[in-house]
């Protein structure tokens, strides 16, 4: 009687802290820390490590549990698998690329954990009906969207596509194609390419050859700057050359003025856009970090920070599905609020910036409510 | 002038092409064995040229005088301590050998300078010499392009007059016989070893300023080298030089006339098409390996 008594003081003891303790909070994010897209992926672990140290300020304790990919898409899938079965997380951010993310999406709904997707733009990741799939970035289509609306009052005529043979690529010239027709714009040529080749002269010579009004480039990292040289070599000059975020919004794309002078590319932030603690935003992480933050950093910022804050009230991943649908935001990404509209569901109606390197700043340009410089157009060396 | 632009950007592209084959070619001519670690070896070259630059602000072309000795030591001693161990082994055991090399390079690469593409910026980097008719020639293709031409005529000579260069033509024609000529053929080997490295990071720094340094950046290139050692004939220096042209030629040509996504099928097809009627390459002996 007397050893029953005392296992049972010991086990009440034993089990009292746990009681009194509630199971740490845990939110996976999985992003490409090493491989071809560490680069951009290097802005996405800092914009998430400002967050998480945010919001530990204010009190909000999270096991925050990172995880690579590689930007491999079977590696992103892995490791959605093993935040979500051995770790036990919530939800999950990431990852980052459109690849990537478009693979783990189509997994959620198995195992019903939350996945917000910070900056991947293929459309499909919000297109097919995923109830756990949530997006704060604008997807593909208003990629191209903005650029071309950007560019229209100038009146062009012709248009050249030359981007990368990736999900990202092809998905976003698609869409583009077909606002240049809804536009009216005549397409002169169509160049799809391998990453990560020495030469594309002779594609930018066929390119020039067309002699295009506008030359809309999809391209990740340092390809940008590949492209960009070359062009510069060959004397390819359009009227204006349009990247599509990636590449093209890079602190070290900036960096080479030479080349990057007055090329306008579309971005889901700017550290000039009026939205609330942009600006606070940029000086913070410059500050920290030494680099200037690309809309990356902003994306997984407040995707971070919307997750944490989201499963932080509600505790479970059912309850966090449903507190990221109900919820609305207003932070340094603008307003946010997951949507169903267009054949889109989950998705945040992202308003996408424009902006156009001059003279090594980035400077929004468009649309107007949200900028203070002028489009130079049109483009010259 | 479409055309004239493609070959022109063509053949100066192959001419670096060129240099990675013939420095693939000449190790498999006197060792008979594939390094499959030499796209691995120029990517040191272009990370040597990289801190050349950054670190000592000499520029990439003027450093290969420093690049050149140091590679070429460094494939010495790589020689010296794992290659000659597998000389007489099994092609397979060769293969382990020299993909594993190349690992531990490209691992340890992206341990120490991390996975960020470094871009090397001269003043050259994006300029063009522009004539009246329109074509464009890029400076640091032109001058990579001379600097490659120099390089193979002195190695040419070298192979054909000197006696080192005999005694290594000697040993790739016949190691036995060479052997009880009284040639040594391990130093040899040793030899061949250096230069093919030391060529190898010569067309990786010559290629930095115009492309972007990684510690992977060396894979895709191993491909192609490879392709142009058995376009031309393996173990042929002149075949790996012309096939490095041709490669440089068509990749250009499909590009322009075909598709830039096509231009990698195109490559490899004609590379097929050459092996079904000359299985043993352009430039390459019939009943050789």
């Amino acid at each position: 009687m007397k050893k029953l008594l005392l296992s049972l003081a010991t086990a009440v003891l034993l089990a009292l802290p746990l009681a009194g303790e509630a199971a740490p909070l845990k939110i996976g994010f999985i992003n490409s820390i090493t491989g071809k897209e560490a680069q951009i992926g290097e802005n996405l672990t800092n914009g998430a490590a400002l967050a998480i140290e945010d919001l530990r300020s204010k009190g909000v304790q999270v096991d925050f549990v990172r995880e690579d990919d590689g930007g491999d898409p079977k590696n992103a899938l892995a490791a959605y698998e093993k935040l979500v079965t051995r770790d036990g997380v919530i939800g999950v951010v990431g990852p980052y690329t459109s690849g990537c993310a478009n693979v783990v999406a189509s997994r959620a709904d198995q195992y019903q954990v939350p996945l917000l997707v910070p900056a991947a733009a293929k459309e499909e990741i919000t297109r097919n009906g995923y109830k756990n799939v949530f997006r704060l970035n604008a997807p593909a289509d208003v990629y191209s969207r903005v650029l071309l609306s950007a560019v229209a009052p100038y009146k062009p005529k012709t248009i050249a596509y030359v981007y990368a043979a990736t999900d990202f690529g092809v998905s976003t010239v698609k869409t583009a194609q077909v606002n240049a027709a809804s536009m009216g714009l005549k397409e002169v040529a169509n160049e799809k390419y391998q990453q990560g080749q020495p030469d594309y002269r002779a594609t930018l010579s066929k390119v020039k050859a067309a002699n295009p009004d506008l030359v809309f480039l999809v391209s990740y990292d340092a390809d940008a700057i590949l492209l960009m040289r070359q062009a510069k070599e060959i004397g390819l000059a359009p009227k204006a050359f349009l990247g599509a975020g990636a590449g093209y919004t890079t602190a070290q794309f900036a960096q080479q003025k030479e080349i990057s002078n007055l090329v306008i590319s579309a971005t889901q932030w700017t550290d000039d856009v009026n939205w609330p603690g942009a600006a606070n935003f940029a000086k913070r992480y410059q500050a920290k970090f030494a680099k200037e933050p690309s809309y990356h950093a902003a994306c997984a910022y407040e995707a971070v920070r919307i997750m944490v804050d989201t499963a932080a009230k509600t505790r479970t991943a059912a309850k966090l599905r449903a507190g990221l649908k109900a919820g609305s935001w207003n932070g340094i990404m603008g307003p946010v609020k997951f949507a169903d509209y267009s054949g889109f569901t989950n998705q945040n109606n992202h308003p996408m910036l424009v902006q156009q390197l001059q003279n090594g700043k980035t400077e929004t340009v468009y649309p107007a409510q949200f900028s203070k410089k002028r489009l130079v157009y049109p483009f010259k060396r | 002038m479409l055309f004239l632009q493609a070959l022109v950007s063509g053949i100066l592209s192959g001419g670096v092409y060129a240099l990675a084959g013939i420095g693939m070619s000449l190790v498999f001519g006197v060792m008979n064995i594939s390094n499959f670690a030499h796209g691995d070896l120029m990517m040191l070259g272009m990370y040597l040229a990289y801190f050349a630059f950054t670190l000592l602000h000499i520029d990439p072309y003027l450093a290969l005088l420093l690049i050149i000795p140091v590679s070429f030591l460094f494939g010495f001693i790589l020689e010296k301590v794992f290659i000659h161990r597998v000389i007489d082994h099994p092609h397979q055991n060769q293969i382990l050998l020299t993909i594993g090399l190349g690992l531990i390079m490209s691992n340890t690469a992206l341990l120490a300078f991390t996975s960020d593409p470094k871009i090397l910026t001269t003043t050259y980097s994006s300029s063009a010499i522009n004539t009246a008719s329109g074509l464009s020639i890029s400076v640091p293709l032109l001058l990579s392009f001379v600097i490659t031409s120099v390089i193979t005529a002195v190695l040419y000579l070298f192979l054909a007059k000197s006696s080192t260069g005999m005694a290594l033509r000697a040993t790739s024609q016949n190691r036995e016989a060479a052997q009880l000529m009284g040639i040594n053929v391990a130093k040899m080997s040793a030899i061949a070893f250096g230069i093919g490295t030391a060529l190898a990071a010569t067309a990786g720094a010559l290629i930095a300023p115009t492309y972007y340094i990684h510690p992977l950046a060396g894979h895709s290139f191993l491909l192609k080298s490879f392709t142009i050692c058995v376009l031309g004939g393996l173990g042929s220096v002149v075949g790996a030089g012309v096939g490095g042209i041709i490669i440089g030629v068509v990749e250009s040509m499909a590009a322009t006339y075909i598709s830039t996504d096509w231009k990698d099928v195109v490559v490899f097809v004609l590379f097929l098409t050459v092996l079904l009627f000359r299985p043993q390459g352009l430039f390459g002996k019939k009943g050789g390996q």
